[in-house]
């Protein structure tokens, strides 16, 4: 959609601050080099950890810190980038009022550890995840596609996948109709 | 003892016979008798799409601006126009509004400059082809022709 | 394929049964009357909300939002306008604040309401339904004077509200605020003192407080568990903090206890509504904020407390005017994941009462 002529350009990384306290401090004691960053964007903190090290630290975080419910798991998808998928859970603890968001870097070809150990209500978050993105956790009981009819092709959530874009093989075969749109 | 003159008299069915027979005053009846009673929305129904017109002289306000297109999420309005060399602005020509893909937002309403293109209290707008549902200019201006039935 | 046990039965449950809210398919697998497993399939009203975004302005976005859980449009719209608002750093003005509470309490009555009246419908009481529909439309009327629409409200804007509020606003709120909590007793004396109704809910899909966490059930179900939680109270958003009102809750854990605690849970608005009605400062209604919407690069998650649990919005920017990404943490999506939990043993006729109590739309669910 045509917009107005742009303004000044606006800061092209998020402006954060450094997030301290007794939960970044627990991470760093426990997994090390594996926390990348601790940092604050709009009061908000988050935590950017290497892939390998996100189940243990939700782990810890379940376990250490009482962050009891996980909120959601979602991915983000920079083609452009490499690694391509950014990986976001966010939890909560209900003792202490607090959210947490812990992100990590996902490659293509590598598949992340599945929650539902720690959560059980992460086997649909995942399962959405997988069937929007194409990301296969490893080790989830039942990794099939939730939303999606399952013998749909494509990951309809990465950017490459355009917004009119559908399986015509899919809609031909069960719709009977040559294309939906 | 008094138990058993309730039951005998049928006191239980009476009380509820009783709420059924009040609420037969015809102030406490909702039932609305459409079509022909019609329903009365309120006045800033988001509903049939008209494109107004000015009273006297019967000219279009719209001034092409085409800021409703822009305005809208489902990309359903398109607006026609021609430069008019003389008094070097834009002249309507072809307005098409798809009602079939509409959701009565109102965002292009509120887009409008001059306030040509309303949302109006208009609801019966069912029409039995898709083709029927694409307004044009004409059908923006005069509004929606639902069918009249006889009393 | 493995050896089939000839005492089980495999029963499909919807998509196209009434009691099931929309278009829910369960698996049912049974051994008599009793349930073994079940297995949810959804999917069926995908729409891509989160698809749509990132192709639409934000200003175009929030009508799609109404869409998603359509029995609630205007807690909906209130996470999003929150969220959007969080990422340009914007705070809606007093006056906006206030009508966003009055109505968004409105709105959580109506969508109680429909439950309420649905999910008696399911267990064999009908005549609820026909009350609660008419207070509903009290409800509904006074939206539709506000904003212009009844069901899908796009009631606010990001910054603010579009509306000024109508002549005899407050006068129709206060008149339905009087006249509701009559009305809640009246439900309660159909149902609550009803012994069938009592019988037919007590210990019926049971879910503890630890299973709900476990899970990350939210809302009504969790607090009938137990669990004071209330995000209005937790983190409190959009001035929820001056009003005074209690967070409901039981323990049992079971079909009944959410009944109680969602009935509280409408006196509990009326008594917001009330106090916000009776002092919505004045002053503008709009932020200050760009025409073009256009948040600096970074990501928020916002979330309120819906109807029917936590209401997320996870929304990342690039700095452009278009949602790099928008998540959608729906709360009937993750609620109904503790279905299989809460209906394994049960019997056939009381999955149904375990749905209804769920509170699920499907609009939600598959977004
Ligand atoms: S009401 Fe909304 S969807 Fe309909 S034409 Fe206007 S902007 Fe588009
Ligand atoms: S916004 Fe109003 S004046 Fe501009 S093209 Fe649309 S209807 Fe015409």
């Amino acid at each position: 959609m045509a917009e107005e002529p742009k303004p000044a350009k606006a800061p092209v990384v998020m402006a954060t601050v450094a997030w301290d306290g007794a939960i970044p401090e627990l991470l760093r004691e426990h997994l090390g080099g594996s926390v990348l960053d601790t940092l604050l964007y709009l009061d908000q903190p988050f935590a950017v950890l290497t892939l390998a090290a996100m189940l243990p630290a939700l782990d810890l975080l379940h376990a250490e810190a009482d962050f009891d419910y996980l909120v959601d798991i979602t991915a983000v998808d920079y083609p452009k980038r490499e690694p391509r998928f950014e990986l976001i859970y966010i939890v909560y603890s209900h003792s202490r009022n607090e959210r947490v968001r812990l992100k990590a870097q996902l490659p293509v070809d590598q598949n992340p550890l599945s929650a539902v150990p720690i959560f059980l209500g992460a086997n649909w978050l995942e399962r959405e995840v997988f069937d929007m993105f194409g990301i296969e956790f490893a080790g989830h009981p039942d990794l099939r596609r939730i939303l999606m009819p399952e013998e749909w092709s494509g990951f309809p959530l990465r950017k490459d996948y355009g917004i009119t874009q559908m399986d015509n093989r899919w809609v031909r075969n069960n719709l009977g109709i040559e294309s939906g749109q | 003892m008094k138990q058993f003159l309730r039951r005998f008299f049928l006191i239980d069915l009476l009380e509820g016979l009783w709420v059924t027979f009040r609420n037969q005053d015809p102030k406490r009846i909702v039932t609305e008798q459409y079509p022909s009673q019609r329903p009365e929305v309120s006045e800033r129904y988001r509903g049939a799409p008209r494109l107004n017109v000015h009273p006297e002289t019967q000219e279009t306000l719209c001034i092409s601006c085409n800021l409703c297109a822009v305005a809208c999420p489902e990309n359903l309005i398109v607006v026609g126009s021609v430069r008019n060399p003389e008094t070097k602005r834009k002249d309507l020509v072809t307005f098409t509004y798809d009602l079939s893909r509409c959701m009565f937002c109102g965002l292009c309403e509120d887009a409008c400059p001059v306030d040509a293109l309303e949302l109006t209290q208009d609801f019966e707008i069912a029409s039995y082809t898709r083709e029927g549902l694409i307004w044009d200019r004409q059908a923006l201006e005069e509004g929606p022709r639902p069918t009249q039935y006889r009393q | 394929m493995t050896s089939i046990d000839s005492n089980e039965l495999v029963l499909n449950m919807g998509p196209q049964h009434p009691s099931t809210h929309g278009v829910l398919r369960i698996v049912l697998k049974l051994d008599g009357e009793r349930v073994k497993s079940t297995e949810c399939v959804i999917g069926y009203l995908h729409r891509g909300v989160e698809k749509i975004a990132e192709n639409r302005t934000y200003v175009q976005f929030a009508p799609y939002v109404d869409r998603m859980d359509y029995l609630a449009a205007v807690s909906n719209g209130l996470g999003y306008c929150l969220a959007v608002e969080k990422l340009m750093a914007a705070v809606a003005p007093p006056r906006a604040q206030a009508v966003r509470v009055i109505l968004t309490e409105l709105n959580r009555i109506a969508s109680h309401l429909l439950w309420l009246g649905t999910h008696a419908l399911d267990i064999g009481a009908i005549t609820p339904l026909f009350y609660t529909l008419r207070e509903r439309e009290e409800v509904l009327k006074i939206f539709e004077n506000y904003c212009g629409a009844r069901l899908t409200t796009h009631a606010f804007r990001i910054g603010g509200l579009q509306y000024e509020l109508y002549e005899g606003f407050e006068q129709q709120v206060n008149t339905f605020c009087d006249q509701f909590p009559g009305k809640i007793d009246e439900y309660e004396e159909l149902l609550s003192g009803n012994r069938i109704w009592r019988e037919r809910l007590r210990g019926v899909g049971v879910i503890d407080a630890a299973t709900c966490k476990r899970y990350g059930v939210t809302g009504p179900m969790l607090r009938a568990a137990g669990v004071p939680w209330d995000l209005r109270k937790a983190q409190p958003y959009s001035g929820y903090e001056q009003y005074e009102f209690d967070v409901p809750t039981r323990t049992g854990g079971d079909t009944l206890d959410r009944y109680f605690v969602r009935l509280d849970e409408m006196r509990q608005s009326v008594r917001i509504v009330r106090q916000a009605v009776a002092k919505i400062p004045t002053g503008p209604i709009m932020a200050k904020i760009a025409k073009v919407i256009k948040p600096p690069v970074g990501e928020a998650y916002v979330s309120i407390e819906a109807p029917k649990g936590e209401l997320g919005y996870f929304i990342v920017s690039d700095g452009t005017t278009h949602p790099y990404r928008l998540r959608v943490r729906p709360p009937s999506f993750v609620n109904l994941q503790a279905l299989p939990h809460m209906a394994k043993g049960a019997l056939v006729a009381d999955v149904v009462a375990i749905i209804g109590t769920i509170d699920i739309v499907l609009g939600e669910v598959d977004r």
